[in-house]
């Protein structure tokens, strides 16, 4: 019975990670132990059953919605006025648009559209510190301001009756 | 002769509004006394970047707070605000959760403009407190 | 280069163009990598959404790194390693965020492997092509983060043990061992798939 050691050499073997010498012994063990011969076998089957086989995916967004992302991140991480951020604002705020994912990227594009999240006199996306625990969204234009915190998040108002934790 | 300064006190007196609301994709509240939000509040949540497509006005309480003057209002048993007149349209807004400070932050509040805090509620609901000057 | 030019110009004269500062040339070569950047993030981090944001994350690292790409590599064999470090590192943070089941911390010390029968049928052999991948993919998801990392790293990056183990900052008998207990692994589940798709 192989040991664990065993294995792996067979392994480098078939990876070619052995050096000559190393490489010319385990070829004259495979050639006298059916067990090892056996073990080499599957792992190369698995290995030319993966060789070229990855699916390929496509990214499910449109070209110039992931580059508007993008190109948005490298101005904003350019811009001399910036502190620096903790995380990209994509993430920052992507869990609080609509979640269905096809249905949040038109929000956003939407929302990069139309000026809200980008282009002049806009609102600033701004995440906070990861000391005070809030994000801020402002809207001069439209005369808003967000504070979104992450607590009390699941405490304060993490009580059986969601209507009645805001009495 | 007569002093200027309790009539200009008054004048430069903050007045506020505050409202407790409840996000939910619900179609109603499970409390029958909670109410939709105004048209004109709906319509500014509608423009921030937030999921639920339901709010409910849960509480609201009108006041004053004269200048450098701090004023707390409780919103529920567990939450309530603070503000802090600073003067030329600032505030220093401190929110409370069980007595213990949530958030503190200076914002600017002219007449026209709303601060919103807001956070995770159970059930992926949410609860929002909306300050804003009134005439 | 004028902007009708990228569409028409090579990745190296776009690189070039980029690392004067040309965004439009680098918004091209965005485009013309993307799905391959995003699908090295997805096929590490099985989530289409962490897949979506590190792949952002690593175009504009890309862009603020570009000065230090000397051509060493191919543009997009550059880019696929920004990506894989990113993945690498979000999944370090998973980790130590993550309750370790027993199984997974059994398979990092090697126990499992031994006992799984050697698979002797090729599971692939007879397939369709389209139907060879599905299969391949499922299986791939089935595997622990560690796991699929080292077999995407190995099998279809196609980096020695060495630079595995660099990249994935652990030692190359932790590869080693990983990659044994993943192909084994992947040999079982593919031919459970075979002996489903025969029933």
């Amino acid at each position: 019975m192989m040991d664990h050691d065993e294995q792996l050499k067979i392994q480098a073997y078939l990876d070619g990670e052995l050096s000559e010498t190393e490489a010319r012994e385990v070829a004259i063990w495979l050639a006298q132990d059916q067990d090892a011969g056996v073990l080499l076998a599957e792992l190369r089957n698995t290995r030319q059953g993966l060789a070229g086989y990855e699916q390929p995916v496509q990214l499910p967004e449109s070209r110039e919605f992931f580059w508007s992302k993008i190109e948005r991140e490298i101005l904003r991480q350019e811009s001399p006025q910036t502190a620096p951020q903790i995380v990209p604002w994509w993430i920052a705020w992507r869990r609080l648009l609509m979640p269905v994912g096809g249905t949040a990227a038109l929000v956003l594009a939407a929302l990069i559209a139309g000026g809200l999240l980008g282009g002049s006199g806009r609102p600033a996306m701004e995440t906070a510190a990861a000391d005070t625990g809030a994000l801020t969204y402002r809207d001069d234009d439209g005369g808003n301001t967000l504070v979104w915190l992450s607590y009390p998040a699941e405490n304060e108002f993490a009580e059986s009756q969601p209507a009645s934790t805001l009495q | 002769m007569f002093g200027s300064s309790g009539l200009r006190a008054h004048a430069e007196d903050m007045k506020l509004e505050v409202q407790l609301i409840w996000g939910t994709n619900d179609d109603q509240s499970p409390d029958k006394n909670h109410q939709p939000v105004d048209p004109d509040i709906k319509k500014r949540l509608k423009e921030l970047p937030l999921k639920w497509s339901n709010y409910f006005l849960v509480n609201r309480k009108r006041f004053d707070v004269p200048p450098s003057a701090t004023k707390r209002e409780p919103l529920s048993e567990k939450c309530s605000i603070e503000v802090k007149n600073l003067g030329n349209d600032s505030i220093e807004v401190t929110q409370f959760g069980k007595g213990q400070q949530v958030w503190k932050g200076t914002q600017s509040l002219p007449k026209g403009k709303i601060l919103f805090l807001g956070g995770k509620a159970p059930n992926e609901t949410s609860w929002l407190v909306i300050l804003k000057r009134i005439e | 280069m004028s902007e009708k030019d990228h569409s028409s110009a090579d990745d190296p004269a776009l690189v070039r163009a980029a690392q004067s500062g040309d965004m439009a040339a680098f918004e091209e070569l965005v485009a013309r990598h993307r799905d391959k950047i995003y699908g090295r993030a997805y096929s590490m981090m099985r989530n289409e959404e962490e897949a979506i944001d590190l792949s952002q994350e690593a175009w504009v690292k890309g862009w603020q790194r570009f000065k230090q790409f000397q051509g060493e590599a191919s543009f997009g064999t550059w880019m696929t390693r920004i990506v894989i470090n990113l993945c690498l590192d979000q999944l370090r943070k998973q980790k130590r965020q993550r309750t370790e089941s027993i199984e997974a911390m059994d398979e990092e010390s090697g126990g499992v492997e031994r006992q799984m029968p050697v698979v002797t049928a090729n599971p692939t052999a007879g397939l369709e092509r389209a139907e060879t991948r599905q299969r391949i993919d499922r299986a791939l998801s089935q595997l622990s983060h560690e796991h699929r990392t080292v077999l995407v790293l190995h099998e279809f990056e196609e980096m020695e043990y060495k630079e595995i183990a660099r990249t994935m900052g652990c030692s190359i008998g932790t590869v080693m061992s990983r990659l044994f207990y993943a192909r084994r692994k992947m040999a079982v589940l593919l031919a459970d798939m075979k002996k489903e798709g025969l029933r």
